[in-house]
């Protein structure tokens, strides 16, 4: 067990709106503490575009550009066009988006802004739903899950795309995933997003979501730790779309995970043996490509 | 210098001129002439600035909203479907404030696929907080441009420059190229009054609650209403160092007109001739070239009008269930007992010829009719392909 | 016009443009749960006869606090050099992490602690409380009259201890063989009782005559006189037995002691017992190149004597022969013949262990060189322990005898009163006494019982004088840290490292002590593996996870400055917790709480 005083800056202000246990205040306090005084952000409209406060307040103490849905990745080409004619290279730019924002709405400013090649880090801080809106569906809810768009015995049979494979084919230079809780993982990756300087650099950053998947909050943390123990997301990272690398192991039933939360109560038992045998076969297939690195 | 361009060209000049630093767009028929030419400067260093090629109008807007909200003077141009997938970060630019500059050269929207000249894109744009300039021929399209920057960033809002399509996006004449040091010292450096920057950190843009949203909405329009004043005294200075001026609406021979035309665009140009043609004849006919649509210059066509007798207006558009939007406008700003008797014509949509005969018919029978019919008169319809 | 004045037209700019913090929201207001810092207590601790404060002294060994650490096994057990070789660490058997992967070393680590500090020549932070103008005599200077001597010291007394043999340590110094506890070590230890202000009387044995007259120059006496007369074996030819005790005291002040009552090398030997005593003399005798043979009428796991030494003692080539009952001892060719009789198990007893019965009537012969007895010891006069006197009050490791006739109260302590035989627990016989003592004077006899309750370690019977002296650790809860409490996935298996061992040929060869020190690193990296369970160690997990920054550290600087001091040094801001909880779930080592808000 890490044994280090907990110390350096915040950048996230005491007093903002998440919800009790909110994954996404963790997430941004920690991207915040690995990227430092010299970040700015946009952010569209989720979650955080509310956490991010009401006029004339703000939770965070680094600049935020807020904007609409569909245009993290563009307004942030345009802000970086607009630092390096100033001369500011210092400044690391990251659009900072949820699943709907990212898999969905977003997606097409982000994925032309990874093949323009522009510099700044993306984040896309799951929580696998649309939230902020009152939980519907999004590309990103995971096979099982039940929404408010997906109630009752209609609870999405489809699959979560596969949004850091769909980067890492665009061979940006890095694409990860992350959790919070493995803090120390995310924040190196945040660090070694920012030192990268060529090209879109892309976290897949796990939140969970008490209020929209049914859990205690104070099983935030939790939550999330069983998602990468159980393999239902596992931390990895892809450098230039090519080199994978699997950065923490785990072999917990997914069963486990399912069962911390009430969207994937009325999963049976074959359901589960279904998502099992899919996580298996992600997990594969990932661990093929980090043995092909 | 004096240089023969194409009106795309013109508006490319005068934004190597005002020294703009992003440029973001999307490749639309018939802007694409402008933004080549700004990706050529860009490539070739005569523009120090950065072309972003975006996937989408949408990204575009949102994009040169980014470069503003760093603090750079930026560009955009679009047309028609573009305009209208950008219409939500129009709104966006405005509330935010950034003094923005955009060509939008007015194409008509489809279905059926349409490339030509009709202004119901940009009009369909008047509420999103933009200002908007009409220009009718490539010098107004270059000078419009550089006032633009000059009047946006007092104001902070954005402007539309919009000229037509292939009539003047397309089309090669005369134009007064500046020196780079003249506009220089029209157009100083960007200072913007707010952006992002790491020591001294705001959050733009964010969520506006009950108290405070309205007071917002309230800024902005009060900014628009100090428009036609603070344009007036920058034009004056434009006047000063380049011996050009357009105002906000530019009369011909309206001094004693008992009849007058109000349109826009290269239209206006054409009118101009049948005015002649028909002063020639002996008719009292004037023309009110209307150039600043938003804010609408509701002061300038009263004087403008104050002496005419029947207005005659020629709407490139139409706002589907009301009518001309020219002619709404107008209305909407002359009425009162004293007002003049106001005939709307919906004409040359689509691109459909607008000729000196077409403004000569008009007058005829706006002439020979005493009161004015309800709503807007489609001027040119095949009646024959509508009976079904 | 210039562009200064066209610049100058004021122009309503009024949008969401904010620089103001979300921090004047109390969104505190919102909780209806309230986390909070609970240190617990650790099952090590509460198993720990001492009741040593171990978690802690893992998290400073962890973070190279040496001094620290060491002076916090100091305020519980004025011996650790001892302990950290001849304990046998029932903190380990009650360890959280055994139930992860292996427990803690907390006994090397021990040894380690009291080594590093003595290499470093770390000054003890204990001393001499203000004098409360009293003196107490203490009879024995075992481990249980020295932690007596050094406890009361501490609480302002004035202590002598009359010891009868020529030096002070009493099992210590001639009971427990070189090889586990060599001299120098013990004599470290009791100097150090000695600088703060015990006079030790050696050679002066007392007797009843003494207790009769103390009360003229003593408020107390304090009697820890050991269990030194060994048991008869009880069967024809008794006589021809060695005495083991006697052979270990002999053995302890010398090789050549040792061989005067010992067989020549390479003959044989039989040791009669199952206790720590017959191992130790099996051991011995190997030493001095004799063939040893324990014979012991019960099983091997039945043996009392502790299972590490029994299994080392066979790796040294030391036989046993289990379920043999002697019968009878008779000369023969100049050696032993030891008649036994075949035991089998017949279930167990009332009090736990396997009974034995003879199994019919087979016998067998065994032959020797020699017989050690090592079946146990007793008390050697009658006043050494406690009248079977309803009057004297049974505490757990002493009893009282507020109002003996001697007219000043005499407690006991060490092995005749305690139930488990071992030198922790004869240090709890000290510090039970002494805390004792101190209340009667204090607070009048009636007081006692509450009193030791309060200072109790846990649920269990250990005491701290930290809790008594209200120190930190009275703050913490006595509810117990159980492994279910502490969220094991932070943390990964490693191994569990014991100081390296001589192997045992090399051990046999001579009384050289046997197992060495971990080294600084070996150390650190044992007490890393230590949960800390409920104990604050800041960690600071909880702060990397509060979504709200609704905690503050109190402790400001550089951790180095500060990481001595005791207690959480956190602080839960009510006005920005919305009492998720997160904190408190995910405490790694189970030092805080989460309850519903009272309003």
């Amino acid at each position: 067990m890490k044994n280090e005083l907990y110390s350096g800056a915040e950048y996230l202000n005491p007093g903002h709106v998440g919800c009790p246990g909110c994954g996404a205040t963790i997430a941004m306090k920690l991207a915040l503490r690995a990227l430092g005084e010299h970040t700015m952000l946009v952010i569209p409209a989720s979650c955080w575009a509310i956490i991010g406060g009401n006029y004339p307040q703000s939770s965070l103490k680094v600049p935020i550009l807020h904007t609409a849905f569909a245009t993290t990745a563009a307004a942030a080409s345009g802000l970086r066009a607009a630092l390096d004619l100033r001369g500011d290279r210092e400044t690391t730019i990251v659009g900072w988006a949820g699943d709907g924002g990212t898999f969905d709405i977003g997606f097409q400013a982000l994925s032309a802004a990874a093949e323009r090649g522009e510099d700044f880090i993306y984040v896309c801080y799951d929580n696998e739903a649309y939230m902020n809106t009152g939980v519907q569906r999004s590309s990103s809810t995971p096979w099982g899950a039940r929404t408010m768009t997906t109630p009752g015995d209609k609870w999405k049979r489809t699959y979560k795309k596969n949004i850091v494979e769909i980067m890492a084919a665009h061979r940006i230079p890095y694409a990860a995933t992350a959790s919070i809780a493995y803090p120390e993982d995310l924040e190196r990756k945040l660090r070694k997003a920012a030192s990268i300087r060529s090209g879109l650099r892309f976290i897949h950053l796990y939140s969970s979501c008490p209020t929209g998947w049914g859990f205690a909050p104070e099983h935030s943390v939790r939550v999330a730790r069983l998602a990468v123990q159980t393999r239902a997301f596992p931390l990895y990272e892809v450098e230039d779309g090519t080199t994978y690398a699997i950065n923490q192991a785990g072999d917990k039933p997914v069963r486990e995970y399912l069962r911390t939360q009430s969207r994937f109560r009325h999963l049976s038992d074959e359901d589960i043996a279904q998502i099992q045998k899919y996580v298996d076969q992600e997990w594969k297939r990932l661990v093929r490509k980090a043995e092909e690195a | 210098m004096r240089e023969v361009l194409e009106g795309s060209q013109a508006v490319a000049e005068a934004v190597r001129l005002a020294r703009v630093k992003v440029i973001s767009a999307y490749p639309i028929t018939p802007q694409t002439h402008i933004v080549e030419e700004l990706a050529k400067y860009c490539a070739d260093g005569s523009l120090d600035g950065r072309f972003i090629c975006v996937e989408s109008e949408h990204s575009a807007m949102a994009s040169v909203i980014g470069a503003e909200s760093g603090g750079v003077r930026s560009f955009t141009a679009s047309s028609s479907h573009g305009l209208a997938l950008m219409h939500e970060m129009l709104h966006w630019a405005a509330g935010a404030r950034l003094p923005i500059v955009m060509a939008e050269v007015n194409r008509a929207l489809g279905p059926g696929w349409n490339l030509w000249v009709d202004q119901t894109d940009s009009l369909s744009q008047r509420d999103t907080g933009w200002l908007q300039f009409y220009c009718s021929d490539g010098q107004e399209a270059l000078d419009t441009t550089l006032l633009a920057y000059r009047l946006a960033e007092i104001l902070n809002l954005p402007i539309m420059v919009v000229m037509d399509a292939f009539f003047l996006s397309h089309t090669y004449e005369p134009v007064d190229v500046p020196s780079q040091a003249d506009v220089d010292a029209f157009l100083p450096p960007y200072e913007p009054k707010f952006l992002m920057d790491t020591k001294n950190p705001y959050a733009l843009d964010e969520v506006a609650p009950i108290n405070v949203y309205m007071e917002m909405r309230r800024s902005i329009q009060m900014a628009m209403e100090a428009a036609p004043g603070i344009y007036q005294a920058i034009e004056d200075e434009f006047y000063t160092r380049f011996g050009r001026r357009y105002g906000l609406v530019e009369p011909y021979r309206c001094e004693d007109a008992d009849i007058v035309f109000v349109t826009a665009g290269t239209a206006a140009a054409t009118a101009r001739v049948a005015v002649d043609t028909l002063r020639a004849k002996g008719e009292r006919v004037g023309l009110l070239r209307l150039r600043m649509f938003r804010p609408f210059p509701a002061e300038a066509f009263r004087l403008g009008l104050a002496h005419a007798k029947k207005v005659i207006v020629l709407d490139r558009n139409c706002s589907f269930g009301a009518g001309g939007v020219f002619a709404q406008e107008l209305k909407a700003a002359l009425y009162g007992p004293e007002a003049p008797k106001l005939y709307s014509y919906v004409a040359g949509m689509g691109g459909r010829d607008v000729t000196v005969d077409t403004f000569s018919e008009l007058f005829t029978m706006t002439r020979d009719q005493d009161e004015p019919p309800l709503g807007s008169v489609w001027y040119g319809v095949n009646e024959e392909m509508l009976r079904s | 016009m210039s562009n200064d004045s066209v610049n100058t037209f004021n122009v309503s700019l009024f949008f969401p443009k904010s620089s103001t913090s979300t921090v004047t929201n109390k969104t505190g207001t919102w909780s209806f749960m309230r986390p909070s810092y609970l240190e617990k207590t650790a099952p090590c601790s509460v198993h720990c006869p001492c009741g040593q404060d171990i978690p802690r002294i893992e998290m400073l060994v962890s973070r190279g606090q040496i001094a620290a650490a060491w002076n916090t096994i100091l305020a519980e057990n004025p011996l650790p050099g001892t302990c950290g070789r001849v304990c046998f660490h029932p903190c380990e058997k009650a360890c959280n992490r055994g139930q992860f992967d292996e427990a803690v070393s907390i006994n090397a680590i021990e040894r380690y602690l009291d080594d590093a500090a003595w290499a470093a020549s770390i000054a003890p932070a204990a001393a001499r409380g203000s004098a409360k103008g009293r003196r107490i005599a203490i009879v024995g200077s075992g481990p249980a009259g020295l932690a007596a001597s050094y406890f009361l010291s501490m609480l302002g007394y004035e202590c002598e201890i009359f010891e009868a043999a020529e030096e002070p340590g009493g099992i210590l110094r001639y009971g427990i063989p070189a090889y586990r506890l060599p001299n120098e070590v013990l004599d470290r230890e009791i100097a150090r009782i000695r600088a703060l202000g015990v006079m030790i009387h050696c050679a002066r044995a007392v007797d009843s005559a003494f207790l009769e007259g103390a009360k003229h120059t003593y408020d107390a006496v304090f009697l820890s006189c050991g269990n030194g007369a060994s048991m008869k074996l009880g069967v024809p030819g008794e006589e021809l037995a060695l005495d083991g005790l006697a052979f270990l005291r002999s053995a302890k002040q010398g090789e050549g002691a040792a061989r005067t009552i010992s067989v020549k090398p390479h003959g044989s030997a039989i040791v009669v017992g199952g206790g720590n005593t017959a191992i130790d003399v099996a051991r011995s005798l190997r030493r001095l190149g004799v063939s040893p043979t324990i014979v012991y009428r019960r099983r091997r796991e039945d043996m009392p004597a502790f299972e590490h030494e029994v299994a080392r003692a066979l790796e040294e080539g030391v036989r046993m022969v289990e379920l043999r009952a002697p019968l009878a001892l008779a000369r023969l060719d100049g050696g032993i013949e030891l008649k036994v009789q075949k035991m089998r198990p017949a279930g167990v007893g009332a009090d736990g262990r396997m009974r034995v019965v003879p199994d019919g009537d087979a016998t067998e012969l065994i032959f020797a060189d020699a017989l050690y007895s090592a079946v146990g010891a007793t008390h050697a006069e009658s006043w050494m322990v406690p009248p079977d006197d309803g009057r004297v009050v049974r505490l757990s490791h002493a009893a009282a005898f507020w109002d003996a006739p001697v007219g000043i109260p005499l407690l006991y302590g060490g092995d005749p009163v305690n139930e488990n035989e071992s030198v922790a627990d004869a240090i709890a016989s000290g510090k039970q006494a002494a805390i004792a003592l101190d209340v009667f004077f204090q607070k009048g006899a009636g007081a006692v019982k509450a009193e030791l309750a309060r200072c109790a370690v846990g649920d269990g019977t250990s005491l701290s004088m930290e809790i008594y002296l209200g120190g930190p650790r009275a703050n913490r809860s006595g509810r117990v840290v159980s492994f279910k409490d502490i969220p094991t996935d932070y943390f990964s298996p490693s191994e569990k490292k014991r100081g390296a061992s001589l192997p045992p040929e090399r051990a046999i060869a001579s009384f050289e002590e046997i197992e060495s020190s971990l080294d600084a690193a070996e150390a650190a990296m044992q007490a890393e593996r230590c949960f800390n369970c409920g104990i604050c160690n800041d960690c600071d997990n909880c702060r990397t996870y509060c979504p709200e920054l609704a905690i503050t550290a109190l402790r400001a600087g550089r951790r180095d400055d500060w990481s001595t001091e005791a207690g959480p040094a956190r602080a839960i801001n009510s006005d920005y917790c919305k009492g998720c909880g997160i904190c408190a779930a995910e405490c790694p080592r189970c030092a805080m709480i989460i309850e519903e808000q009272q309003s």
